[in-house]
């Protein structure tokens, strides 16, 4: 008996279902254990093979899944990347993700049990975002790259099964949103005039790393027109001031994302620690922008020091500190930029892929068992 | 929540009807399925004072009787 038939002998640890793709496809539509989507048989051997990419005990939770708080172990999470179509090698990114979201700072249990739109947004770095094939060009939220649709579809996966977000019950968000179904990328380093946001974030440049933002989808900013680093991020911070943002009302960490177009000529003028001061003091509203309810229940009890006696010229910032504004680079050609605002209470949670022994990883071969 | 009512002491949840499923599953998730919840008009947020305080007094008896069972 191999290791993880051993396992799954253990009572519950696996269900029995005739070979058949329609018939294993209609009880996991059954049981719940989807997005909506049809998924791929978890079958003995496919697990076994995602597992191969795994050099932790199969058995140990790495992660407490909120808000069901169900136990993330190899074995499962593997079966959800098996469902989600995953390539054995994603496995330990998928498992760096759902470690590094499963932290404190993430605030996962708002995240996934808000009324509020947000999802986890994985942003990758380093030289395993190129191994994987990770798109960070053209089209880098949307279709057409295996490794972003399918391990951010087996985050998703296991924030459904193994962490109970299940619609009106787990997850209780007002509309949900397309960023439930996957929501990853890679940063555009090679077309970046700045360091990467792993660096930004304390890592080694060489690092390979992950970093979970509590996320609206991406809104876009198109601006075909500035010419200078001030023209752009006017534009940028336009779009980052809104009435109806949680960020506003919080301490926000939001991601300013700009296509290599904007990021040339934004670097052209200024420093990104520069730039996110820019965005800082610019992105704010008149304070008679905001209805008189939210400013009396809202902004100036939230931050009574800040605006107890402001009027109504006053400016409300959309961001607190210019420290909590992230920048990264992505995307193909073109004029545009985008604001990620995020759920407020949150905050981005950065880690490196390192092995068992701690060292950074280079490569996900340095995973697979020999 | 849960771990007071581990301890013993008289405890209950105040949720709207939508969140009812969800502090159902909570309660069961950390171990102390028979928590009371008790049910207020939905929505809380959003509302005048007035309506919010309307909703305390609807969850205030309530209370009052769990607590009068509890000692019973």
């Amino acid at each position: 008996m191999s290791h993880l038939a051993q396992m799954l002998a253990a009572p519950g640890a696996a269900i029995e279902a005739d070979d058949d793709f329609d018939a294993i496809n209609a009880l996991m539509r059954e049981k719940g254990w989807s997005d909506g989507l049809p998924v791929v048989p978890p079958t003995e051997a496919r697990v076994t093979a995602m597992l191969q990419y795994c050099d932790r005990p199969w058995d140990v939770p790495i992660a407490k899944v909120a808000p069901r708080w169900g136990e993330a172990t190899p074995i499962r999470i593997a079966a959800n990347a098996v469902m989600a179509g995953c390539r054995p090698e994603y496995f330990p990114l998928l498992m760096l993700a759902v470690e590094a979201m499963c932290e404190e700072p993430l605030n996962l249990y708002g995240v996934q049990a808000t009324t509020h739109l947000c999802a986890p947004l994985v942003i990758v770095n380093g030289p395993v975002a190129r191994e994987l094939n990770i798109n960070c060009g053209h089209n880098a939220f949307g279709p057409g790259h295996q490794a972003n649709a399918t391990i951010g579809r087996a985050i998703r996966m296991v924030l459904v099964n193994i962490g109970g977000a299940i619609p009106a019950l787990g997850d209780m968000s007002t509309f949900g949103s397309p960023a439930k179904y996957t929501y990853l990328v890679a940063e555009n380093e090679a077309e970046s005039p700045w360091d990467p946001l792993h660096v930004d974030r304390g890592l080694p440049k060489d690092a390979s790393a992950v970093t979970v933002i509590g996320a609206e989808c991406l809104h876009n900013v198109n601006d075909h027109e500035s010419l200078s680093a001030e023209g752009i991020l006017t534009t940028i911070a336009g779009t980052m001031a809104t009435t109806g943002s949680n960020d506003v009302y919080y301490a926000a960490q939001p991601l300013i994302i700009m296509a290599p177009e904007h990021a040339k000529t934004v670097a052209g003028g200024f420093s990104k620690a520069e730039a996110r001061r820019f965005l800082q003091q610019h992105a704010t509203l008149p304070m008679g922008r905001f209805s008189r309810e939210n400013i009396e229940r809202r902004l100036k009890v939230t931050f009574k020091d800040r605006y107890a006696g402001a009027g109504p010229d006053a400016p409300v910032y959309a961001v607190q500190n210019a420290d909590d504004i992230m920048i990264a680079v992505i995307g193909g050609a073109g004029k545009h930029s985008a604001v990620v605002p995020t759920f407020g209470a949150t905050k981005a949670v950065t880690r490196a892929l390192k092995t068992a022994d701690g060292k950074l990883a280079k490569s996900v071969a340095e995973f697979r068992k020999s | 929540m849960a771990n007071l009512r581990k301890r013993g002491l008289t405890t209950a949840v105040i949720c709207s009807g939508p969140f009812l499923k969800l502090g159902q599953a909570q309660a069961r998730t950390f171990g102390v399925p028979d928590l009371p919840l008790l049910e207020i008009k939905h929505p809380l947020g959003g509302q005048s004072i007035e309506k919010v305080k309307a909703r305390a007094d609807h969850a205030v008896p309530l209370f009052v009787q769990l607590v009068k069972e509890s000692a019973q």
